[in-house]
């Protein structure tokens, strides 16, 4: 078969191996559940080939690919000792393209329902700038708080940081400071208070005061939009309704 | 206030800012019977069906919610001067079906269906959270396992992961011979 070059398209736009697939079994007008292996394998090849130099990071995929291609051409050049036995080498391939074509079905029936949802307004989205208000505020997991931390603790590993041993803190202890900032300031900007701790030791103790305070229901964690910082507040009472 | 149920219904939903479930107003009117209460919110749906109107009720992410209806929204950009959120990218889409499909799941798992690396998109997904973790598979490594969330729901305007088209007739549209539009 003829590998028309006419059309020359980038190995970045598939998503992945099996994508590149589907693009050329397509374009190729060829059956899925009998795929000519030595002419999808050779188009395969060809995109490959296009390409000047293989990212390893990115692409290593579209190379694992290939080699499973070649091999299971040769599984086909073996001679066929018991037929009735044997699977098709073919047939694990077949069943992830399959799978793999129902998911790239229904994201783009998820791209429709998407595009139809973006243009009905609700209620939640109409939230500008109101930052102040509790109940505008992405309410933070755990999670979501752990990682804020860790990452934090990372970046300041990296700085040249100087230990001082001696003082000891306790959860008590930090549980008051911290309240003792909100009663003053109103919040407690997250990173900015982790990142003025001298040692890990504090920091980890006063993590665990401010999870402690969230564990009370005393204090609330909250992002105002997401990868902004995380600030720490006074649990208010629950609003009841709009009349407050 | 029984003869008033219908606008009672409709009041609950305004100042709700998430999806208002049918639990969630039978737990607050306990005074009314739930046969009522289901009877008003099919009375007040039909309401805004039949009249002319530029908001509508819809059921999304298990509740009930008010939305303008889609014709207008070139005009509510002007209003509110603001571009709509950014839509998902095709990686973040497949990811999400991949989920949707196959959850709960790990993310090795979803990078053998994707035959790619799935590891930066389903991060985005968790801090978009579209995507949850909801524990550990009990297999070597305990890897961490994914669900969809119920603002994947709403995002997609979606009631329960039901709405979405099963395997089988994903299967079948595409044997109908349907473009996959990229």
């Amino acid at each position: 078969m003829e590998v028309t070059q006419s059309y020359q398209v980038n190995l970045e736009i598939f998503q992945g191996p099996l994508d590149l697939l589907l693009f050329l079994i397509k374009k190729e007008k060829i059956d899925i559940h009998d795929i000519p292996i030595s002419t999808i394998t050779k188009e395969y090849l060809d995109y490959l080939h296009q390409k000047e130099r293989i990212n390893l990071d990115r692409e290593a995929e579209f190379l694992l690919m290939a080699a499973l291609l070649i091999y299971i051409k040769s599984q086909l050049l073996l001679p066929d000792e018991k037929p009735e036995l044997e699977e098709d080498p073919r047939q694990t391939l077949v069943d992830r393209l399959l799978d793999y074509q129902k998911i790239k079905a229904l994201s783009s029936v998820l791209k429709l329902k998407e595009g139809e949802e973006l243009k009905k307004w609700k209620r939640t989205y109409i939230r500008t700038n109101l930052p102040e208000e509790e109940e505008e505020l992405e309410d933070i997991s755990l999670f979501d708080l752990a990682e804020a931390f860790f990452l934090l603790m990372k970046r300041k590993e990296r700085e040249d940081v100087r230990l001082i041993k001696g003082k000891e803190f306790t959860v008590e202890e930090k549980m008051r400071e911290i309240i003792s900032i909100l009663e003053e300031k109103g919040y407690l900007d997250f990173y900015e208070y982790f990142y003025d701790h001298a040692s890990l030791q504090e920091s980890l103790v006063a993590f665990f005061a401010l999870l402690e305070l969230i564990k009370a229901r005393i204090v609330l964690a909250a992002q105002e939009t997401l990868f902004q910082s995380i600030k720490v507040w006074f649990r208010k009472k629950p609003r009841t309704s709009f009349t407050e | 206030m029984k003869e008033r149920l219908k606008e009672l219904l409709e009041s609950l939903i305004f100042v709700s800012l998430e999806p208002l479930s049918l639990e969630k107003i039978k737990s607050v009117l306990e005074e009314f019977t739930e046969k009522d209460i289901e009877q008003g919110i099919e009375d007040l749906l039909e309401s805004y069906t039949a009249n002319e109107r530029g908001i509508q009720i819809v059921l999304s992410g298990g509740g009930y919610l008010f939305a303008t209806r889609p014709e207008f929204d070139d005009y509510i950009k002007r209003l509110l001067q603001a571009e709509r959120r950014s839509r998902l990218s095709r990686a973040a889409l497949e990811t999400l079906s991949a989920i949707a499909y196959n959850q709960p799941i790990t993310l090795s798992e979803i990078s053998a269906i994707r035959s790619v690396d799935s590891t930066h998109t389903l991060k985005v997904l968790l801090q978009k959270k579209l995507v949850k973790i909801v524990g550990r598979k009990k297999s070597p490594g305990k890897p961490l396992i994914y669900r969809t969330t119920e603002r994947f729901l709403t995002h997609f305007g979606l009631n329960t992961i039901k709405d979405l088209p099963s395997q089988e007739e994903i299967s079948k549209i595409m044997e109908e011979g349907a473009e996959i539009e990229d």
